[in-house]
């Protein structure tokens, strides 16, 4: 009895152990590696930090990706509806191009949305923005929405799923519902592996298929 | 018929120029160690050219041999991992998951090519050189053993293009960075299991040998050069 209850501050020395651990190996530095973070490099058009690394940039950062936690809501820089254009008529193929062909679909660039907005719609301010950011030479910088975890080491090519017939919906949801794209499927591996090992003919589920 | 990946390197092409070492890190984005880590053997380098100098000064030669992973057959690396992060894959790739590797280095102990290396830090790239890393190959974090895939990334990239215009992968179409890089074009690289592809045929070439073949590991990379029974006063 008495050993029982001592375990829950054992369990606590232990925590407390391992999350000092964690904390010094997340934010330690590597011993004798070159340093980068002398004067002609701390200041940096490309973000804040001089360097980048692999590493987690704090221990909360190191807690939700091992939760896996990641935001639903992706801010984006334009408030574009994917319900207005999809009710119109649009596809996704008009503007994620590249879904056919390679692995990437594509987010289109404002050149894009010219195709039709030099005609359409001209009278309103979202495409009066859009056509002023153009002749300024500027474009979107849109955010991803499924943004997985660096350590995820996952790859994911969108052609081959294409052409095996796989919705847009089955893993994007049902976007003409959506105004900006929001992360409607939690996409983990149980969702990929589940499709892979049940569809028939059945996809590969060797590691090296979207692990590299 | 599932493809079998291999390679041939022809050692008297080779000029021992290092631009395969320099293909393969930039592709592979592969971090550098400092100078202290690497006299510590830290560094890595998934192919690297052995010297061999034969003779004394001034009658000296220097042979290069580039070795990287050898994708072997009957890999010792697999047997060993506890976690299965090295395995085989259904075209005989010897791949490399860093996903479930926990970093026992067991692997790395158990190849007898030592061309297994582990990532003792968190690799840091000063900004903005960080924009050159190739945006299809993982970069590594601390803990994980990482090697040669081959150009994993590459092998996907052919096949799915050769798909979505529903035509096979040719021969030569597909190279690895350090055969595109080798200026003498030493390395070959295609598939085994088609016997007229030009690394079938010159991996059954007199000329070929494999390294450390006597262990049994069965390597997938044929060495070819000119042997001493072809002409004994060579050597």
């Amino acid at each position: 009895m008495a050993s029982f209850r001592l375990l829950p501050s054992a369990f606590c020395l232990l925590l407390a152990a391992v999350l000092l651990i964690v904390t010094a190996a997340c934010t330690l530095a590597s011993p004798g590696q070159p340093k980068w973070n002398d004067a002609s490099v701390s200041r940096s058009r490309w973000g804040t930090d001089p360097v980048f690394t692999p590493a987690r940039s704090s221990f909360g950062q190191a807690f939700r990706e091992f939760l896996g936690r990641r935001p639903t809501d992706v801010a984006q820089p334009f408030p574009f509806s994917h319900q207005i254009h999809l009710s119109k008529g649009a596809t996704c193929t008009d503007c994620h191009t590249g879904v056919e062909q390679g692995p990437r679909a594509g987010l289109p660039s404002i050149n894009t949305c010219m195709i039709c907005h030099s005609q359409i719609a001209t009278d309103r301010p979202l495409i009066q923005q859009i056509t002023r950011m153009q002749e300024e030479g500027r474009d979107l910088n849109w955010n991803r929405v499924y943004n997985y975890f660096p350590e995820s080491h996952v790859r994911f090519e969108h052609a081959p799923h294409i052409r095996a017939k796989v919705e847009c919906s089955t893993c994007h949801g049902a976007q003409i519902e959506q105004t900006v794209a929001r992360r409607a499927v939690d996409m983990d591996m149980q969702f990929c592996v589940n499709c892979h090992k049940n569809n028939k003919p059945q996809a590969s589920n060797d590691c090296l298929t979207c692990h590299y | 018929m599932p493809f079998r990946w291999g390679m041939a390197i022809d050692l008297n092409a080779c000029t021992g120029c290092e631009a395969c070492v320099t293909a393969c890190h930039a592709e592979n984005n592969i971090p550098t160690v400092s100078a202290e880590q690497a006299s510590r053997g830290r560094a890595m380098h998934w192919i690297r050219v052995e010297r061999y100098y034969e003779g004394n000064f001034p009658d000296v030669r220097v042979k290069f041999r580039p070795v990287l992973c050898q994708q072997c057959d009957n890999a010792p690396c697999e047997a060993v991992c506890p976690t299965y992060a090295a395995h085989h894959n259904e075209d005989g790739l010897n791949a490399q998951v860093y996903n479930r590797c926990i970093g026992t280095r067991y692997c790395a102990n158990a190849c007898p090519y030592n061309v297994r290396f582990f990532n003792f830090f968190n690799a840091e790239w000063p900004k903005p050189l960080h924009l050159q890393l190739n945006p299809d190959v993982s970069v590594r974090e601390v803990g994980v053993m990482e090697k040669c895939t081959f150009c994993v990334q590459r092998i996907k990239a052919a096949k799915t293009a050769a798909r979505a215009e529903h035509r096979a992968l040719v021969d030569g179409a597909l190279q690895p960075a350090c055969a595109q890089a080798c200026p003498t074009s030493a390395i070959v690289f295609g598939d085994l299991n088609d016997p007229d592809s030009r690394v079938a045929r010159l991996a059954r070439s007199p000329r070929g040998t494999r390294l450390l073949e006597d262990l049994g590991a069965e390597p997938k990379i044929t060495y070819l050069q000119k042997q001493p029974w072809h002409e004994p006063d060579a050597y």
